[in-house]
């Protein structure tokens, strides 16, 4: 009895925890589809009036929406392949090659982590604008290109690749150049996707640097452009079903990575914590 | 074969120079300009003048910096108590295999993670929003939810413990299956309760991922920006300073051109977050002794 009435209980509240993580979601995608106006007055329940005109909203020329979620893909994209390139080589090099000064080096660059990234905008926004860079495509990118958390990541699972295999490759006459690209790379395969899938998510969710150096419409991304979505007629008044349209769009994607690779966003989690 | 293994080579590093050169470049130049423009007043042209503590001595007696320290400060703790109890209870209860859809229910919790800070943001002010808000036209009233000062502030909290449970709910739970079963088990055999077992076994042994968790929160949550700004402030702006989280600070001095200021600002943020990383670990381990 006391074990039934328990496991309700249990069963219950888990279940009231993913109605309400999961509820504003449902709002969310059930606002894609009303008017602008329908929101104001049906703000939670289903569409009276089933409307694509808040995703065809997202196409008008005079937002130029499509454009931000462009500049959001190549950002993110763009962002995420260097990040993956350099610290995949420096892994290596961390992880299996030897060169003077190298674990002096890796501890400073895991000692710089201690410093939120925000701390050093200012230093970085008078550098970017005197190479002339500010609102660019290219300022949103390099600061990103550099994680010193995907360099850690990536070179533990270096670590654990076993020297034996290097060896016989060695043996066979490979470079260090080869060694890397033939068998470093397709091993480490796992990790660097789930880094790169980690690394894309923030940068395409990324907010802050992004509104203080991409100001125009030309390079602004979608995470900047969405909040500032007016009624263009009475101004201050956000237009809501494009705005949860636009926010549909953005999410979508992420979420079909998210549900298709979701053991390496749990393990993400994770990684930092159990040692 | 040993040899080779160990052979050592300048032209080994090159395959670290692309990120080394790249993050002295683009972090570590940057980070050490910006603890030089802490010193100076400089507004982006002309000569930086060397003023030595003056900003730090401005801002520390500035009123917005304390109001944007107190409100960071109440967001952090506000959301996290709650956040981490929650979490920690559903991890409890999914761990005891007493719920059979684990794997759906790890799924949707952790779901909030991969919905972008401003969306998130955007969608609690459909639910938010005075009058025309979900919550207002549930209750029916016109309760100004997101433009009285001290109402907003809950609804940030709100927002942060909507966005984070899921994720501190799949770090409690990997800490307590590294928990051994039989430990619980020998204490419910010698007559021990659910709950002297939680208080006696359970919490002690989570200790160190419990301090984790509160570490990486607070330094998180000193750096909140995104949810703060885009609930509360109006499109595109940022929230006024009664609900301002610190980093506003940063953002209007850049924008008044203030940099030798805003740098100030960020390294005394630098400062509260190591101070803080430092006397919670302080405090965990004394407990733990």
């Amino acid at each position: 009895m006391n074990k039934r009435l328990s496991s309700l209980f249990s069963n219950l509240a888990c279940a009231i925890a993913a109605v309400v993580f999961c509820a504003p979601f449902v709002q969310m995608l059930l606002n894609a589809f009303k008017s602008n106006d329908e929101i104001m007055s049906n703000p939670g329940g289903a569409p009276i009036r089933w409307t694509w005109e808040s995703f065809a909203d997202l196409a008008d020329p005079h937002r130029s929406l499509l454009r931000d979620l462009a500049n959001s893909i190549v950002i993110a994209g763009a962002g995420t392949f260097a990040a993956v390139i350099l610290c995949a080589a420096a892994g290596y090099a961390f992880a299996k090659l030897h060169f003077p000064g190298r674990n002096l080096c890796f501890a400073a660059l895991l000692a710089t982590m201690m410093v939120p990234p925000e701390v050093i905008y200012p230093g970085q926004f008078l550098m970017f604008s005197r190479l002339g860079l500010i609102d660019t495509l290219a300022v949103q990118v390099l600061p990103t290109i550099t994680p010193v958390f995907g360099l850690f990541l990536i070179r533990q699972y270096m670590l654990s690749i076993p020297d034996e295999l290097l060896d016989a490759a060695r043996i066979d006459g490979a470079g260090p150049f080869t060694l890397f690209a033939r068998i470093v790379l397709p091993v480490s395969a796992p990790v660097l996707g789930a880094f790169a899938i980690l690394h894309f998510l923030a940068e395409w969710n990324a907010y802050l640097w992004p509104s203080m150096v991409a100001t125009s419409d030309r390079v602004k991304p979608i995470m900047v452009a969405l909040p500032q979505l007016v009624d263009p007629t009475i101004g201050f008044l956000p237009i809501y079903g494009t705005i949860m349209a636009g926010c549909v769009v953005a999410t979508l994607p992420l979420l079909a990575v998210y549900l298709r690779f979701r053991d390496s966003f749990l393990a993400s989690a994770t990684a930092g914590s159990i040692k | 074969m040993s040899k080779q293994r160990r052979a050592t080579g300048l032209g080994h590093a090159l395959f670290a120079a692309p990120f080394l050169i790249s993050f002295i470049g683009l972090f570590l130049g940057p980070a050490c300009y910006a603890l030089y423009l802490s010193f100076t007043r400089y507004r982006g042209f002309g000569v930086a003048r060397f003023v030595g503590l003056e900003n730090y001595s401005v801002i520390l007696a500035y009123d917005a910096f304390w109001t944007m320290l107190g409100n960071t400060l109440f967001y952090w703790v506000a959301h996290a108590v709650p956040m981490m109890a929650i979490a920690l209870g559903l991890a409890i209860i999914v761990q005891r295999r007493a719920v059979a859809w684990t794997q759906t229910f790890k799924t949707l919790v952790f779901l909030p993670q991969i919905l972008a800070s401003v969306a998130t943001a955007l969608l609690f002010q459909t639910f938010f929003g005075t009058h025309y808000g979900l919550l207002d036209r549930m209750l029916g009233f016109d309760t100004p939810w997101l433009t009285d000062p001290d109402l907003a502030r809950w609804t940030v909290v709100a927002v942060l413990i909507w966005r984070s449970t899921g994720y501190w709910f799949i770090v409690f739970l990997a800490g307590l299956t590294t928990i051994s079963p039989e430990i619980d088990e020998a204490a419910s055999i010698d007559g021990a309760g659910a709950w002297r077992r939680l208080w006696h076994i359970t919490l002690p042994l989570m200790r160190p991922t419990l301090v984790f968790a509160v570490v990486v929160d607070a330094i998180v949550t000193l750096r909140l920006f995104a949810e703060p700004n885009v609930l509360l402030g109006r499109a595109g702006a940022l929230a006024p300073t009664s609900v301002a989280p610190l980093l506003n600070l940063v953002v209007e001095q850049m924008r008044a051109g203030l940099f030798g200021a805003a740098a100030a600002t960020g390294w005394l943020l630098f400062a509260l977050i190591a101070a803080l990383t430092f006397i919670l670990f302080r405090l965990m381990r004394e407990r733990a002794a």
